[in-house]
């Protein structure tokens, strides 16, 4: 298992925006939960925690193009097609299921936790199928 | 002049071509009938439930499609250009995702069906296969 320069980077970043996510839905949640969040700001402060989330998509992106270990990074590009895989097709088994009445609605951001599932999937494949699974 | 664009696809792109409209048909054929029977006819929970895996497997069948295309793409550049889009689209809707997400979770956006996500996914893929004909066009490669 490789640790290179910019996966420790990656990996820096990562705990950044998880301290934020943190920092930023604890409020929210309890904000929203005792309504004490005014309607001009409640848009605002809805987004806030999807922010640091998204930073974690860009930090994904990041590594990828400052990795200089192809190999490396190659293993990390079949994760992120192994995770988009998995998540749109739960997206998609789910929201016909949605359509059938057959199961409840989901929140939109399940998808992005179904997606960093599906990292660990591909981590898994990678190592089934090269031997190896990579940072 | 679609003659002459057709040559320039790699092989593995036209197989893909071909799986993705092979589906698309499927998905054409299955869908309306499903939805007639779901407005019109009391299903028991189980039909249902493989109506709803029927009417997903050809959209399941073309991110297979994508992930087949990628390995089968013997040309780097094109193999390179497509993991590109492929990032960019699933950057793009993971966002709009995430956001939404929020958004319902609080009550301040309505909910919408699951299956929009992958719908999102796959226009941002096109518009950015077809910014990448323009613009290849537009230099004249």
């Amino acid at each position: 298992m490789v640790r290179t320069p910019a996966w420790k980077r990656y990996n820096w970043r990562v705990i950044w925006l998880s301290l934020l996510y943190a920092a930023f839905l604890l409020p929210a949640v309890y904000g929203f939960k005792h309504k004490l969040i005014p309607e001009a700001l409640q848009y605002l402060v809805a987004i806030l925690p999807a922010l640091p989330i998204i930073g974690i998509f860009f930090a994904i992106g990041r590594y990828l193009v400052e990795e200089q270990d192809e190999y490396v990074r190659m293993l990390m590009v079949r994760q992120t097609l192994w995770a988009s895989g998995f998540a749109l097709s739960v997206a998609t088994i789910w929201g016909f299921l949605e359509n059938f009445d057959l199961v409840g609605h989901a929140d939109g951001y399940w998808v992005c936790v179904a997606w960093f599932f599906g990292l660990g999937l591909g981590n898994i494949v990678n190592k089934l199928t090269l031997g190896d699974g990579g940072c | 002049m679609f003659a002459a664009k057709q040559s320039d696809l790699t092989p593995a792109q036209r197989a893909h071509i071909r799986r993705t409209l092979w589906l698309l048909l499927a998905y054409a054929v299955v869908l309306p009938p499903l939805i007639w029977l779901r407005v019109h006819r009391h299903m028991s929970d189980l039909l249902l439930m493989l109506m709803a895996a029927v009417a997903a497997l050809p959209v399941l069948g073309m991110f297979a499609s994508w992930g087949r295309y990628l390995s089968d793409e013997r040309d780097e550049y094109h193999q390179a250009m497509t993991l590109r889009r492929i990032a960019i689209a699933t950057n793009a809707t993971m966002g709009a995702a995430v956001v939404w997400g929020f958004l319902q979770a609080f009550g301040v956006m309505p909910l919408v069906e699951a299956y929009w996500i992958p719908f999102v996914w796959v226009i941002i893929q096109g518009t950015s296969g077809c910014i990448a004909i323009i613009s290849r066009g537009r230099h004249g490669a």
